[in-house]
């Protein structure tokens, strides 16, 4: 196969790509996004292999990749999607790190001159990327599972610590690009070892809720280490694909960032824990009032229009299903349920979405906040499950509050809201939440999904024949 | 704070524990007139839930449109008299403090036994003589009047829910007696023009009437020294009429305090032009253990036009109204003034639903039926405690209230006004110098191949940024995990490392990084088909 054949077939393979992506935009063409890119891929793969030798090996590799790559995807549960997606983008950073390595030890091209110092400089820098994605995503995936703490770690005094390897890895640069012999390999291994340490004390000092913008930004740096391996190996497909990568991570983490309020800068470099503490609380004055299932079921009976807010919490006690039945009920009695997703609800981007798609919700009544806020005021009741912050009228109406300005779900306008949740803790911002204590509040403790099944019981009780009114 | 617990005993189990459980006696009430009841079927049935068994006295919900029957359905037993429901209770729920009883002709305080609880309105200021009679008794006693009205108190707060109702049938009251249509008009006929109200002393009545007046179309306009209510005036649709004057009348406890000369001088003028235009006044001033204030004189009525209503809900308190006769309804000089003191008893109904939740509250934060006892280290417990096991305990020590804070919905957005400061002109140039000398540096120095690459890596990176921004956000867990799958397009670099050398380094590399690529390619795709099947309408 020629040269040129085999360019050829990288650029319709970096086209089907972008149409692939171009495809998720709407629900309806995401499938056949999908399958775009799985053509895309099957085109870059058949010209690689045509160029490539030692079929042997590939083909142990790429089998063992196929079988351990199935048997992930058709086993993970949605509600871990957000470990699953750290751990793809780990493979992505280690593998470029090994193609950095052995593109150090033989490069693909005979250079010259310039350009070798030009060809290190994308080696360290792939492998600085690769490795600091890897480490990273491992943490992400550790603190997902609950293997180390997900509070934000801070080590003392790490501000120095961190800038203070960034300067390690700076100068051993030097010996890398200039020395001979044994020590820019030595140079190399030592960097990628404190690159390693770096990336993990930088995600180990994130937490909670700021893990969606950590997983989307290391979702980020895998393209990135794509594209760095491109740039080492001369190929523009690599390229491309890597700047899609990256876009794509980085848009997201900036959404994240900005249904926050938060800088980017503010996010990485430091815990919330830390601001929270720092600002004094605002003490909150009055009673919450607490509920049981029972009222809550003659309120959505006499409720017309019914929003449900879904958080993190709905996720933990993996409550999706119990809510989607009561949806489809309800729906059934001819009522308005739709749902309100803020843009930081879960552990990743549009990780509520995905749990609900699970549960069999409709996509068209899954609306986010800005298209549904300019509704509650005229909404009869909204459920909201296990969310908090996300909720919070101080956002919007305490200006020193830590979250003073983070766009929220003003679910204080409806006339009434029910709040399930386990007790009275803050939540992850570590801020009060007024709205428990506002009049129009009702408090159902408890675990989301027990309270879910309850509602959920009563509400197909009462919806059957009058036998169950005579039993009651 | 305190959370209420819930406290979910099955009724059933009342049942069984039937020596244990502690009996609520619920009388018929025997004021002249009055028709509500402590308890409703439904606040009967919330008893229960508590722990309580519910005795209910024949016919006494009667006036509230509650039959026998309709207890008996939600659980109570009735009995036939009341001297053997007090005689049976051990917590007393009532509506009017105690008086002569007529049909037993024996006081009702003295029906009170040493180991009973009674909870009713008491008024212990203005009936010095019933506290003593009821403290001789040697049982405990809560008045409903004594909650404290802090935040916390509020579901407990039978002053408020019942001048929530007495506001509302202020207004209708007005309305059934004034000549004229609230609402204005142009019809075939003729022009009605609508009826002007003015609303004095915006409390929670003062409240209910501007809402009760504005939605039967009536133009409102309300008055009261504390300057805290004007956007709760505003946001019912009212207008808040305002002296010019620089004294605010917040007083403790959400009530007003005595204003001073100057002030009450303006005030009055303000009222007596008023008088002259408005067709209804309805006034709800009132100051703790004081005489209502007076506030529209005799001229004043003189000025009204014939035909005009006055509404007094402080008639009971000495009237704010000069001309007013407490209970009744006069003409004078062709205003009527109505000086009805039983306005929420008219609303027997909804009063005794409303008044009823108020006592399950406190009989909840009492402990409910299996701790039921009196906590006097309860700041709320204990101001509404006035005689504890015969000691009178009334007043309570002062508490500190602080002045109502405007609630969320009522505070001004202020957080939009915390826009960031604008930045200094040479951060905003920082960047793009940055990125200039970048480029230079480039240009200058970088050989040919990378600036092909750089060139390609820039524009998909800003074709990246357009694609994605399209995105639904309802797909970006799809989406991450799509571009998790093609970011294994690193494959190819490892591909192209194997050679046929299976024990050199290189192969060895690229063989576990084709592996970790082949990984990401297929579960990324996979896992996105299976997330994308889910989604449907």
């Amino acid at each position: 196969m020629t040269n040129n054949l085999v360019t050829t077939a990288y650029i319709v393979a970096s086209a089907l790509f972008i149409l692939s992506l171009a495809g998720l935009s709407q629900p309806e063409t995401a499938k056949r996004g999908n399958l775009l890119g799985i053509l895309g891929m099957a085109i870059a793969f058949a010209a690689t292999a045509a160029i490539s030798q030692g079929y042997p090996v590939q083909i142990g590799s790429i089998g063992l990749g196929v079988l351990i790559g199935v048997l992930a995807a058709s086993r993970v549960a949605m509600t871990d999607m957000p470990e699953m997606v750290a751990l793809l983008n780990s493979f992505v950073g280690l593998a470029a790190v090994l193609v950095g390595f052995a593109e150090y030890l033989q490069p693909s091209a005979a250079l010259s001159g310039g350009d070798v110092i030009v060809h290190r400089v994308e080696i360290y820098i792939g492998v600085f990327i690769g490795i600091v994605t890897f480490t990273g995503s491992m943490i992400a995936v550790a603190k997902l599972r609950g293997w180390v703490p997900s509070r934000a770690v801070l080590l003392p005094a790490r501000h120095v610590l961190t800038l203070g390897m960034l300067g390690a890895i700076a100068a051993l640069g030097f010996p890398f690009l200039t020395a001979t012999g044994d020590v820019p390999m030595i140079a190399l291994g030592a960097m990628t070892a404190i690159a390693g340490i770096f990336g993990i004390v930088i995600v180990m000092a994130i937490g909670g809720a700021d893990m969606a913008v950590v997983i989307s930004l290391l979702n980020s740096y895998s393209g990135l280490a794509s594209a760095a391996a491109g740039f080492m190996l001369n190929n523009d497909l690599l390229i491309i694909t890597g700047a899609l990568v990256g876009s794509s991570g980085a848009i997201l983490s900036y959404i994240m960032c900005k249904g926050m309020n938060r800088s980017f800068i503010n996010v990485v470099l430091g815990g919330f824990g830390e601001t929270a503490s720092g600002a004094a609380k605002t003490a909150i004055e009055g009673s919450a009032t607490s509920t049981n299932t029972g009222e809550v079921i003659d309120l959505l009976d006499s409720a017309q229009s019914v929003v449900i807010v879904p958080g993190y919490g709905m996720a933990v006690a993996q409550a999706q299903h119990a809510v989607a039945e009561i949806t489809r009920l309800l729906r059934s009695q001819g009522k308005q349920v739709r749902f309100g997703i803020h843009p930081v609800a879960g552990r990743m981007p549009g990780h509520m979405n995905v749990l609900l798609a699970e549960a069999n919700v409709p996509y068209d009544i899954v609306l986010e906040m800005d298209e549904i806020n300019d509704d509650l005021p005229s909404t009869d009741l909204v459920l909201v499950i296990g969310a908090n912050d996300t909720v919070n009228p101080s956002a919007k109406y305490d200006p020193g509050s830590p979250i003073a300005g983070m766009p929220v779900m003003e679910v204080w306008e409806a006339s009434t809201v029910v709040v399930l949740k386990r007790g009275m803790s803050s939540g992850y911002a570590g801020v009060e939440n007024p709205l428990f204590f506002n009049e129009n509040t009702l408090m159902l403790f408890g675990d989301a999904k027990t309270n879910v099944n309850g509602i959920l019981a009563q509400l197909s009780t009462t919806n059957a024949p009058a036998t169950a009114l005579a039993a009651a | 704070m305190t959370i209420a617990a819930p406290q979910e005993t099955p009724v059933t189990a009342v049942a069984d524990a039937a020596p244990a459980a502690l009996k609520v006696g619920i009388p018929k009430e025997i004021f002249a007139g009055e028709r509500r009841v402590a308890a409703t079927p439904e606040t009967a049935k919330k008893l229960q839930k508590l722990g309580f068994e519910v005795l209910v006295e024949t016919q006494a919900g009667a006036g509230a449109s509650f039959t026998d029957s309709a207890y008996e359905a939600a659980g109570c037993a009735i009995v036939a008299d009341a001297a053997s429901l007090w005689e049976a209770a051990d917590v007393v729920l009532k509506v009017r403090s105690p008086q002569h009883h007529p049909t037993l002709d024996r006081h009702e305080a003295t029906l009170l036994r040493p180991d009973q609880t009674l909870v009713s309105f008491i008024w212990p200021a203005q009936n010095p003589e019933l506290l003593e009679q009821l403290a001789g008794q040697g049982g405990t006693v809560l008045a409903m009047d004594s909650v404290p009205r802090i935040s916390r108190a509020q579901k407990l707060d039978a002053l408020s829910s019942m001048a929530n109702i007495g506001g509302y049938r202020a207004v209708i009251e007005a309305a059934s007696r004034f000549g004229r249509c609230f609402t204005g008009q142009i019809t075939a006929a003729g022009k009605m023009p609508p009826a002007k109200v003015m609303v004095i002393g915006v409390g929670v009545a003062g409240l209910a009437a501007i809402g009760a007046a504005k939605s039967l179309g009536a133009i409102v306009k309300a008055f009261d020294t504390r300057l805290v209510v004007k956007e709760q005036v505003q946001s019912l649709g009212a207008e808040f009429l305002e002296l010019h004057f620089e004294e605010d009348g917040s007083g403790e406890g959400g009530y007003a305090k005595v204003m001073s000369p100057a002030f009450i001088a303006a005030e009055m003028a303000l009222f007596a032009q008023q008088a002259k235009d408005v067709d209804i006044i309805i006034t709800t001033a009132l100051i703790p253990g004081k005489k209502a204030p007076l506030l529209i004189t005799q001229e004043m009525v003189e000025s009204m036009k014939p035909g005009s209503v006055v509404v007094d809900l402080a008639a009971e308190q000495g009237g704010n109204c000069e001309v007013t006769q407490p209970g009744e309804v006069i003409d004078y000089n062709g205003v009527t003034i109505i000086g009805l003191t039983d306005l929420p008893s008219r609303m027997a109904s909804q009063a005794s639903q409303l008044y009823g939740n108020n006592l399950v509250h406190l009989l909840s934060d009492l402990g409910g039926a299996e701790k039921f006892g009196i906590d006097m280290e309860d700041q709320v417990i204990r101001a509404t405690t006035v005689i504890h096991n015969g000691q009178v305990t009334w007043p309570p020590p002062k508490i500190e209230a602080p002045a109502p804070a405007p609630s969320p919905s009522s505070a001004a957005p202020i957080a939009e006004a915390t826009a960031p400061a604008p930045k200094p002109w040479y951060s905003q140039l920082l960047w793009p110098v940055l990125i200039g000398l970048a480029c230079v540096a480039i240009g200058l120095w970088a050989p040919a191949s990378f600036m092909t690459h750089l060139t390609v890596f820039v524009l998909a990176s800003f074709l990246g940024w357009k694609v994605i921004w399209d995105v639904s956000p309802s797909l970006h867990t799809p989406l991450m995990s799509v571009t998790n799958a093609i970011s294994g397009i690193i494959i190819i670099g490892g591909m192209l490392q194997i050679s046929g050398n299976i024990a050199s380094p290189m192969t060895i590399l690229g063989a576990i990084a084709l592996f970790l690529g082949t990984v990401n390619i297929a579960g990324g795709f996979m896992v996105s088909q299976r997330m994308l099947n889910m989604f449907h309408k």
